[in-house]
């Protein structure tokens, strides 16, 4: 069987698996809500409603159902699409989704295109003298910025840039003063579309000022990922009979990384990408709650104390399944890159 | 991704640089106040009723002195010889955001989908069954039983008119992103964390002092801290603001580097006792803990002094809140009563507290009298204290699942049948035992023979008479001890010095409609 047969045939059992997993994560997210202390009207109405008005209220979401029922309701209504509506506010989840979801790809995309450049350059820049100064600088910026917490970080550089220099807002993803830019949800490309067309240059600065200071943070806290991933792989494949090899055509130290190690290196570095990639979906929570960034974690944490069933699944499911997707994305492009690989 | 990652620091090194300019009598107001939904029926949080205010009208507003004045009603409530129908002529020439009329129908309208759909029906609908319109600008409403605070009752901000034609299509459904009512300012822009308001040209009533506001939510209290010291917001209310940062702010005030404006007290904290079981069915013993309570020093450690004692279930701001019956702190008094329930003689009696672990103040006042019940009565009482996420304490409240458990009210309209009711009332007893009703659900399950029957007659009565009527109950319910009152909150802004001083009206709501510069 050829390589690119055996490549489908992995990438379509890939796919296979997707639903049953999300059908179990979708289950299992749906059981442990429900097994969790407390419930909606307990968040809704804190301690003080009577029970008539509780009960009333209970009947009104459908949480008086049996619990098959909901179940049932729960899995008919995913099957069709239809992720059900937020028992706060009663907007369809979808579109609290569609509100949310946008931010924090753009918050972990811009924060990853960062964290990648500044940390593959880091991790690069050691390889000319292993152990020396720069290589030592370079181990030590990998471990501190993978080793420092999230949450102290953001503050402190919330407290620096924003309250003590006032350069950035604290804050917020679009300035308050400004009605944000129609589009995509992403204000990114919503604001430098409008800024192109239509000249309002105040909407794609004001979208970069809110950003600068999530997005590098969140930056600085992944760079050390790639860092010590490059560095590591780096040093390994310049160690590598291929490399001495070539050394040995007489090749040049520059060719011989640069053609030859670094492509090598690079492969797991894709994979790590992939993983943190899939983590930033719904995992940027610290840095979304100090910055009042208006994203999908946060959502998900205020839906978790509200114990808004429909929403917290809703969240669930659609990161899962992007998260699902990215990791199969990333998969098969390494198994497509990497030759050494059977499957 | 090099000359990708080049050209966005670019941009990002240029926007630093770009502050956008700002109208100074737009004023940007920042809270922790998330607001899910705009809509008068799902609102609940105070933050929303914040924002509620300033684009709708109550029928009847509190003023900030403590005076009911009409607003959207010409008069006060004119209330049947039997008390069960109440009947309010409404203000002619109001319009609603759409342009459309404000009327008795529209009124009707907000009534009975409030009713049908609104999450705290319950305050409505526990007093009223039907409403209708008699004629183009009065209403009735048909109560269940007589009820003396009716115009407080329809002070609620969750009763704002709606424009009918608005919500044509949401009469039965939430509006969560809209809102078309009649308040000096329109809604012009909603999401969750951020609110614009612009004057509203046909208010009927005195326009806005500002150009318009910017509401904003920001995620964490250090977060709103910064904002107002970087000058990034006007304004900034107190509620969920961390007490360090409030205190800091209000030693700022203190030093003229900021406007401070402080309005009633209406939030009150306390602690609920399980008043049906051992060791705390003992009327002695419970005694015995209010008399444990230095509240004076407990508020000055947990909220650095922003914070009032308190020994009543009623504000003293209302009527019926004064003078405040529970005992002041007595540990020589506790001790007699320890030992004469046999504890303090080599017997400890062994407690277990209750605290929200979301919530800071309530931690930090569990632990503090925890110290303190060690260093002042330790050969008496053995204090354990446990945290625990709110939602889930408010789920085993009525189980009767806490000894003893910390707590806070602040009720929907400024009226101490807000604060009695869902403390005291009970639908079914047996003897000082409250077997369903809001006593049970709050988790003391203790009531009296007689009390529901006063509680109710309380709720009619008015004047003099009610004044009364709520002292004794309040002195009755201090001698059995169900419940140990501990503080008042008092809602606070902070505004820049180039801001006018603030106004906060009777029902703990800033004016925001008032805020400007000079």
């Amino acid at each position: 069987m050829s390589r690119s047969i055996r490549l489908l045939r992995y990438v379509l059992a890939r796919l296979a698996l997707a639903p049953v997993m999300l059908w179990l994560l979708a289950s299992l997210v749906f059981l442990l809500l429900r097994l969790a202390p407390g419930d909606p009207v307990d968040a809704l109405l804190g301690s003080r409603a009577p029970e008539a008005a509780r009960a009333a209220l209970r009947a009104q979401l459908g949480l008086d159902q049996p619990l098959w029922h909901q179940y049932g309701g729960y899995l008919l209504d995913l099957l069709q699409g239809d992720l059900g509506t937020s028992l706060t506010n009663q907007q369809p989840v979808r579109s609290v989704i569609g509100q949310t979801l946008p931010a924090s790809l753009e918050l972990g995309l811009v924060a990853l295109l960062l964290a990648a450049v500044v940390g593959l350059a880091v991790g690069f820049s050691g390889i000319a003298r292993a152990e020396g100064a720069v290589d030592l600088g370079a181990r030590l910026f990998g471990i501190g910025t993978y080793a420092l917490p999230p949450f102290w970080l953001a503050m402190l550089a919330q407290l620096v840039f924003a309250v003590w220099l006032g350069w950035l807002p604290v804050g917020g993803r679009f300035p308050p003063t400004l009605l944000p830019p129609v589009g995509s949800g992403f204000y990114l490309l919503d604001s430098l579309r409008s800024a192109l067309f239509e000249g309002q240059w105040q909407n794609l600065s004001g979208t970069l000022r809110h950003l600068v200071l999530p997005a590098c943070t969140l930056a600085l806290l992944l760079s050390g990922i790639f860092a010590n991933a490059l560095r590591l792989n780096l040093r390994r494949a310049m160690a590598s009979d291929y490399v001495e090899a070539a050394r040995c055509r007489g090749l040049s130290e520059r060719r011989l990384i640069l053609r030859h190690a670094l492509p090598n290196a690079l492969l797991p570095v894709l994979t790590i990408t992939g993983i943190t990639v899939a983590s930033l979906i719904g995992g940027a929570l610290l840095i979304e709650v100090t910055f009042s960034w208006p994203g999908v974690a946060a959502r998900l944490q205020e839906a978790i104390a509200q114990r808004d069933y429909p929403l917290v699944q809703g969240i669930v499911v659609v990161v899962a399944t992007l998260v699902v997707a990215v990791t199969v994305v990333v998969d098969v492009l390494v198994a497509w890159l990497d030759p050494r690989l059977e499957f | 991704m090099l000359a990708a990652a080049v050209a966005l620091g670019s941009a990002l090194m240029l926007a630093v640089g770009c502050k956008p300019r700002r109208d100074p009598q737009r004023l940007i107001i920042g809270s922790r106040n998330r607001i899910d939904t705009v809509d008068p029926a799902g609102a609940y949080t105070f933050g929303a009723m914040q924002l509620l205010s300033a684009i709708g009208d109550p029928l009847y507003a509190i003023t900030p002195d403590g005076r009911l004045e009409p607003r959207l009603a010409t008069g006060l409530p004119r209330i049947s010889d039997d008390g069960l129908r109440v009947q309010v002529d409404l203000r002619r020439g109001v319009q609603f955001h759409d342009g459309t009329a404000f009327d008795a129908a529209a009124m009707v309208f907000t009534l009975e989908r409030f009713l049908a759909i609104g999450k705290l029906s319950y305050l409505l609908g526990d007093r009223v069954t039907a409403v209708r319109a008699l004629g183009s600008h009065t209403i009735e409403l048909r109560l269940k039983r007589p009820f003396g605070a009716m115009a407080q009752l329809l002070s609620a901000i969750n009763l704002t008119p709606l424009s009918p034609s608005a919500y044509r299509h949401h009469r039965r459904r939430q509006w969560s992103d809209r809102f078309v009512g009649t308040g000096p300012y329109r809604l012009s822009f909603f999401t969750p964390q951020q609110q614009r308001l612009e004057p509203f040209a046909r208010y009927w009533g005195r326009p806005a002092a500002n150009r318009g506001l910017d509401l904003v939510a920001l995620g964490n209290s250090t977060a709103l801290f910064g904002a107002l010291q970087s000058g990034e917001v006007d304004g900034l209310l107190s509620t969920s603001l961390e007490l360090d940062h409030q205190a800091a702010l209000q030693r700022q005030a203190r030093r003229g580097q900021l406007r401070q404006a402080t309005g009633p007290a209406l939030e009150i904290g306390y602690l609920t006792l399980l008043s049906d079981q051992p060791p705390l069915n003992a009327v002695g013993l419970r005694r015995a803990l209010a008399l444990s309570l230095d509240r004076r020093r407990l508020v000055q450690r947990v909220s650095q002094g922003l914070n009032a004692p308190l020994r009543g279930l009623v504000p003293p701001v209302l009527p019926g809140g004064t003078p405040e019956p529970w005992p002041a702190y007595d540990p020589a008094a506790a001790r007699r009563l320890y030992r004469r329930a046999g504890y303090c003689q080599g017997r400890r009696l062994p407690l277990e507290l209750t605290f929200r672990s979301n919530i800071p103040s309530d931690r930090l006042f569990a632990l503090t009298w925890q110290a303190l019940l060690q260093r002042d009565l330790g050969d008496c009482v053995d204090l354990k204290v446990q945290g625990m996420e709110s939602t889930t304490a408010y789920r085993q409240l009525g189980d009767g699942a806490f000894q003893l458990i910390i707590l806070d009210w602040m009720g929907d309209f400024p009226d101490a049948d807000n604060y009695l009711m869902p403390l005291l009332g009970c639908d079914q007893s047996q003897g000082d035992r409250c077997l369903k009703g809001s006593s049970a659900a709050s988790g003391s399950f203790w009531t009296r023979p007689g009390l529901e029957a006063e509680l109710r007659r309380s709720a009619s009565a008015q004047g003099d008479s009610r004044v009364a009527l709520l002292r004794r109950i309040q002195g009755q319910t201090a001698a059995a001890t169900p419940y140990l009152p501990l503080w008042l909150v008092q809602p606070r802004i902070w505004v820049q010095t180039s801001v006018a001083q603030p106004r906060f009206d009777g029902s703990g709501r800033v004016l925001l409609q008032e805020l400007h510069r000079p």
